[in-house]
């Protein structure tokens, strides 16, 4: 690029000889060229030479045409130079180029032969000064606020109570979550319908709008989040684009912006009916929206019971000064009619009024109830139940081990039994024992003629005398 | 609970502001005080009920527009209810 600059800046080549202008080489040697050859020469060596320069100028009638196009003049103290940029590349450009505006160019340098005239091909441009994005935002905000989409006049009061949110973000995001989070804890009832959209990248303007226009005609949604969390300033671009404004200028119900961090300030907040720091805030501000409908229904209320506490005073009081007159004297049963009247509507109302603090009273406590027992009962509802897990496996762990003591014993019980010479005795056997019954007779030979022994049977004994060997 | 006089929450609130302001102007008969203050009550319960009685719902509105229930990933999302 230096390259082509200095040449660019290098002295203009040498003219011809001047020979050549006082006297004309004679007819036969002349090269006679036609305009067209000589453009197409020119635009040779030109386009070829001036591929990719970067040139900076100011802009001046620049105009997009009908097919898309850019024409423009870009010009210096001392030169102007005419350009173009194609459609393709011009949807590229996130500022509008406007006359007055110093940019830096970016193309290549082709000749217009109908004309003979030679321009640049625009591939690229960049503002000078402000960064293309700054420069994109503060024209948009002019743009719009000249609409008057910005006025205060065109901000729609948040609905007094908030029946059905609708949510504009991604779903995938912190924000969605940060945003339920709140309503979760604060408006436990809240029917919220969310509708996911891309939040950054190419085309997510265009995909926030659509999800902004979708939204608000689900029947019943009566005011519009539209957010996502805290980025780069590429990162919140979409809500600084055209597309996003238009639809949030143009929505049935009021919508809140809730854009990134504290600090960025974005076009959609401008147009937005109310601007929320953060996702988070801006469900604290339907949450408190509602918080306060509440309150002024209870206000209301008690100015009712107060209202009407006084009229029951006044009228009171008023009956029993009449009742005294002497001139009233003669209409003591109308006046006492009048008096229960009174002394039963007093008694009516401040049994409603009782009634009401009363329950006012109750709730208090079983809320305070619910607070105490939230952790605590929680916690002893655990302990509780692990304690009867353990008391159950112990029960269990103590019947199994009774159980096959049990068996053991029932089987041993059974070995042992069948040992027994006894129960050998049950089936007809008798043992024969020597005399001391110290041992069992085996062998004739083990006695004598003579001897006595004992035979033990199944059930009791015998002493018998051994008559004879055999 | 609900009444076909009383509409919707806005109307139910102007009403009930509306009848307290002519109530503390004090100029009514006992009748119609009483009348008003009963109307009155009614119309604050009425509210608070209304307010109460709605369920938590989160929906997703798809593409297509249908609503469906939000991913348990997000309804879930509220332990500290």
């Amino acid at each position: 690029m230096r390259d082509i600059a200095r040449r660019a800046q290098a002295p203009p080549p040498e003219p011809a000889s001047p020979v050549d202008l006082e006297a004309p080489p004679p007819p036969a040697r002349r090269r006679v060229l036609s305009v067209g050859d000589l453009t197409a020469a020119i635009r040779d060596q030109l386009e070829s030479e001036f591929v990719n320069v970067w040139v900076e100028g100011e802009l001046s009638n620049a105009k997009v045409w009908n097919n898309g196009h850019l024409y423009f003049t870009l010009k210096d103290e001392r030169a102007a130079l005419k350009g173009i940029m194609f459609r393709t590349q011009l949807r590229y450009l996130r500022f509008k180029p406007t006359d007055g505006l110093r940019v830096i160019a970016r193309g290549r340098i082709t000749i217009y032969d109908p004309k003979g005239e030679y321009q640049i091909t625009c591939e690229h441009m960049e503002p000078q000064g402000l960064g293309e994005l700054q420069l994109a935002y503060e024209q948009l905000k002019k743009t719009l606020q000249a609409e008057g989409l910005f006025d205060e006049s065109r901000k729609r009061a948040l609905p007094a109570f908030p029946r059905k949110i609708g949510i504009v973000t991604s779903l995938d995001g912190a924000a969605i979550r940060d945003m339920l989070k709140v309503l979760g804890r604060r408006y436990r009832n809240a029917h919220i319908v969310i509708r996911s959209t891309r939040v950054q990248g190419d085309g997510s303007a265009a995909d926030i709008a659509q999800a902004i226009r979708a939204i608000q005609r689900v029947p019943g949604v009566d005011v519009l989040i539209v957010g996502r969390g805290g980025g780069s300033i590429e990162d919140l671009w979409a809500f600084n684009e055209e597309p996003v404004a238009r639809a949030i200028a143009t929505c049935t119900v009021p919508v809140i912006s809730a854009v990134g961090h504290e600090t960025d300030v974005t076009i959609a907040d401008f147009v937005a009916d109310r601007r929320a720091p953060t996702p988070s805030a801006a469900a604290e501000i339907v949450v408190s929206s509602r918080d306060e409908f509440c309150q002024r229904i209870d206000r209301l209320h008690d100015r009712l019971d107060a209202a009407m506490w006084d009229i029951v005073q006044t009228l009171s009081r008023r009956v029993h000064m009449l009742g005294s007159r002497p001139a009233f004297a003669g209409f003591p049963t109308r006046l006492a009619l009048r008096d229960r009247d009174v002394t039963e509507l007093t008694h009516r109302l401040t049994m409603q009024m009782r009634a009401r603090l009363g329950a006012r009273e109750r709730q208090t406590l079983a809320l305070r109830r619910q607070l105490d027992q939230f952790d605590l009962g929680r916690r002893l509802a655990t302990i509780h139940t692990r304690l009867a897990t353990a008391d159950a496996r112990l029960a269990t762990a103590v019947h199994r081990g009774r159980d096959r003591a049990e068996a053991r014993l029932r089987e041993r019980a059974a070995r042992l039994e069948s040992l027994s010479p006894l129960a050998v005795l049950g089936r007809g056997y008798a043992v024969a024992w020597n005399a001391d019954r110290t041992r069992a007779l085996r062998a004739a030979s083990d006695v004598n003629p003579g001897d006595r022994i004992r035979v033990t049977l199944a059930d009791g004994e015998l002493d018998c005398d051994v008559r004879k060997n055999r | 609970m609900s009444e076909p006089s009383i509409k919707d929450f806005e109307t139910a609130l102007a009403e009930l502001d509306a009848l307290v302001k002519k109530l503390e102007e004090g100029e009514l008969s006992l009748e119609q005080s009483l009348a008003l203050y009963e109307r009155g009550v009614q119309l604050s319960r009425f509210c608070h009920a209304r307010l109460e009685e709605a369920e938590r719902r989160i929906e997703v509105l798809t593409e297509r527009g249908d609503l469906k229930a939000a991913p348990s990933s997000l309804a879930g999302d509220d332990q500290d209810r």
